[in-house]
């Protein structure tokens, strides 16, 4: 009927009017009533925030690593606690690369695209004249790194095919390494030295940032596999790169690879692996359990503090019907039905809230700002659907708090109310 | 030809049970309003008039009896439809004023419309032409704290027009007014009726009561006399 929703429609816009009368009039009431649902939208948009900025930051790292490069060592990454299974296999060795790559090109409809070695070790020391540089991650590669990694350079270039074969002594650089060692001095051309041995610097990598917060791609020096050798020896940490032709399908490539492997090391049908395929995958499958965690205890934290400002919402509003009894026997008086009352303490206790959603929201954003100032590097990142379930949220807690009082109004007798002290 | 009757009530009682007790607020009533009725409910206090205020006003339903408002049985009207009727048939004016204090004249003269579903642009203009005609044309946009007592008053008479109502129904319009402001009040009555609203009063004052053409005397919840000076 039309003239049924005109009325439930002006009811409304009544309704509105009034709960801002009536909490421009109770500023300070309001505003404590509202801190319950303040701290509540404060505490779940940081632990969005914080959750949305492990992902983000995750993300960003693994698409430095390339999603579709998988990596063979002699340890696999999900279990790593377990160093005791990995202990007695045996090293891999650089030449598996030219094996597996030599197997590709073989094979028509390989899920696999190139395989480059990589030998390295975190322990390294980078100097240059008197300044020292530690736990820089030291790489030896071919020429064919660029394409298993990211990374531009700002600076120079890469090691050529020649330059690898002959384990020419050079070496390109992080961003954290160039400005580490040459502050305000062009690093290109340089010499640095890595235990005994100088390498000449060819070209210097653009800053990256750090992965997971922790390890930097910045912090590497990448030479030819002979030069890694002539520093720290052979018997040094191996890795095959394997970039795949559709990350899409890394689990089949990963079964090729597991295959080509097993012949590679001439394992019998029966005998277990001795090596490990590696992907990103892993790295999220240990991410997970405490992203959840944090999630879990997040919603638990901020469903309580929700709880009690629903419950001061809800007192507060008793109070409310209670005071304004006679104005509530009046408008039954003047022809308002119950659900015209009944909707008019629900939208004060929801506009409450969404006052309180919205103060809850500017704080979370103002603590976000001045942590990403503090703290550059900490992943934090706000998101629009984090602003929408803040306001869901608090919309239902206004609701839920509202509801009882709301409902007892719209059940008072309008004669006794009229004549209510 | 005899004149429309407004209200019919027919053997109208209402029982309030207090404790064990059954008290009789209201016993047998046999009451009816005509159109154009200007008419004074008296009684002490606990006679019942209050009682019968607030079933004349919709706002209470009778334990047994009938009462007929413009034809309507309203015994056994629900709350909603009881909320419907007040609002379209009836025009409240009390005795402590009830205006609400943070809205201005208009925005409380317009409040009934709002529950009627009426668009804003002809609330205002009815809340409007409704102060005009009480005589505060010039008050409009004034709140309550802002004005004396026979102005607020006057307001909620113009509040109790707004809607053109079948009848008023004034609770002790006057009481908490000064005599010389209560008389200006009772002109207005006075020139509503004259104007052809039905006017129901509830007073315990003679002086108020002689302004009206019939008063109702209750005593025990029983009329005791029902005269048109």
């Amino acid at each position: 009927m039309k003239t049924d929703y005109q009325q439930f429609h002006y009811e409304t816009l009544e309704s509105l009017k009034m709960a801002f009368y009536q909490i421009r009039a109770n500023k300070i009431r309001s505003f404590l009533t509202a801190l319950g649902v303040i701290i509540g939208i404060v505490a779940i948009t940081m632990m969005g925030t914080a959750i949305n900025g492990i992902d983000l930051g995750f993300e960003k790292s693994l698409a430095m690593l390339g999603y579709d490069v998988i990596y063979v060592q002699k340890s696999s990454w999900s279990t790593m606690g377990q160093w005791w299974r990995y202990r007695n296999r045996p090293d891999l060795k650089t030449n598996y690369a030219s094996q597996i790559n030599r197997i590709i090109a073989n094979t028509p409809r390989s899920e696999l695209l190139i395989a480059v070695p990589q030998m390295s070790t975190y322990q390294a020391s980078a100097k240059y004249r008197e300044r020292i540089l530690e736990q820089v991650f030291s790489l030896g590669t071919t020429q064919e790194y660029l394409q298993t990694a990211s990374g531009n350079l700002s600076a120079g270039r890469f090691f050529t095919a020649a330059e690898s074969l002959s384990s020419e002594m050079v070496a390109v650089i992080g961003d954290d390494i160039a400005t580490g060692l040459f502050p305000g001095e062009p690093a290109l051309g340089k010499s640095i030295q890595l235990k005994n041995r100088k390498l000449r610097i060819i070209g210097i990598f653009k800053k990256q940032g750090k992965f997971l917060g922790l390890f930097s791609f910045d912090n590497q020096i990448i030479m030819p596999l002979g030069a890694f050798e002539k520093v720290y020896g052979k018997n040094m940490f191996i890795t095959i790169r394997v970039k795949i032709k559709n990350q899409e399908r890394v689990a089949e490539a990963k079964e090729e690879l597991l295959g080509l492997m097993r012949r590679i090391r001439r394992l019998s049908p029966g005998n277990e692996e001795d090596f490990s395929i590696n992907e990103q995958q892993a790295f999220k499958s240990q991410l997970d359990p405490i992203k959840n965690g944090i999630a879990i205890a997040g919603i638990f934290i901020t469903g309580m503090s929700l709880f009690v400002g629903a419950i001061g919402i809800m007192n507060i509003t008793f109070v409310s019907v209670k005071e304004r009894t006679r104005e509530i026997g009046l408008r039954k008086a003047l022809g308002a039905r119950r659900r015209t009352i009944l909707l008019q303490f629900l939208i004060e206790s929801i506009m409450i809230c969404l006052i309180g959603g919205v103060i809850g929201l500017g704080t979370a954003l103002a603590i976000t700002l001045a942590i990403e100032k503090i703290v550059p590097d900490f992943p934090i990142q706000f998101s629009l659907n984090l602003v929408l379930a803040s306001l869901v949220v608090s919309v239902t807690t206004g609701i839920i708090s509202g509801l009882a009082p709301a409902v007892t109004a719209s059940k008072l007798d309008p004669a006794d109310s009229l004549r209510y002290e | 030809m005899e004149t429309q009757a407004v209200i019919t009530m027919k053997s109208l009682c209402k029982f309030y049970e207090m404790g064990d007790q059954v008290v009789h607020a209201l016993d047998s009533i046999n009451l009816d309003f005509k159109l154009n009725d200007y008419a004074a409910i008296m009684g002490p206090s606990g006679s019942g008039k209050s009682t019968l205020m607030n079933i004349i006003g919709c706002l209470d339903t009778p334990t047994s009896g009938t009462y007929e408002l413009n034809h309507q049985s309203v015994a056994e009207m629900d709350d909603d439809e009881l909320a419907r009727i007040r609002n379209r048939e009836i025009g409240f004016v009390f005795q402590t004023f009830n205006l609400l204090p943070r809205l201005n004249c208009l925005r409380n003269v317009e409040l009934p419309l709002i529950y009627a579903g009426v668009p804003p642009e002809e609330r205002q203009e009815r809340a409007r032409e409704a102060l005009i005609k009480v005589g505060l044309g010039d008050r409009i946009t004034h709140k309550p704290a802002e004005l004396s007592g026979g102005q607020i008053q006057r307001v909620a008479i113009a509040r109790a027009l707004i809607n053109k109502p079948s009848i008023i129904l004034a609770d002790e319009p006057t009481g908490n007014l000064d005599t010389a402001t209560s008389h200006d009040i009772m002109d207005i009555f006075g020139s509503l009726s004259e104007a052809g609203n039905t006017i129901i009063l509830i007073t315990h004052e003679e002086d108020i009561a002689r302004y009206t053409r019939r008063v109702i005397r209750l005593r025990d919840g029983k009329i005791e006399s029902d005269t048109r000076p």
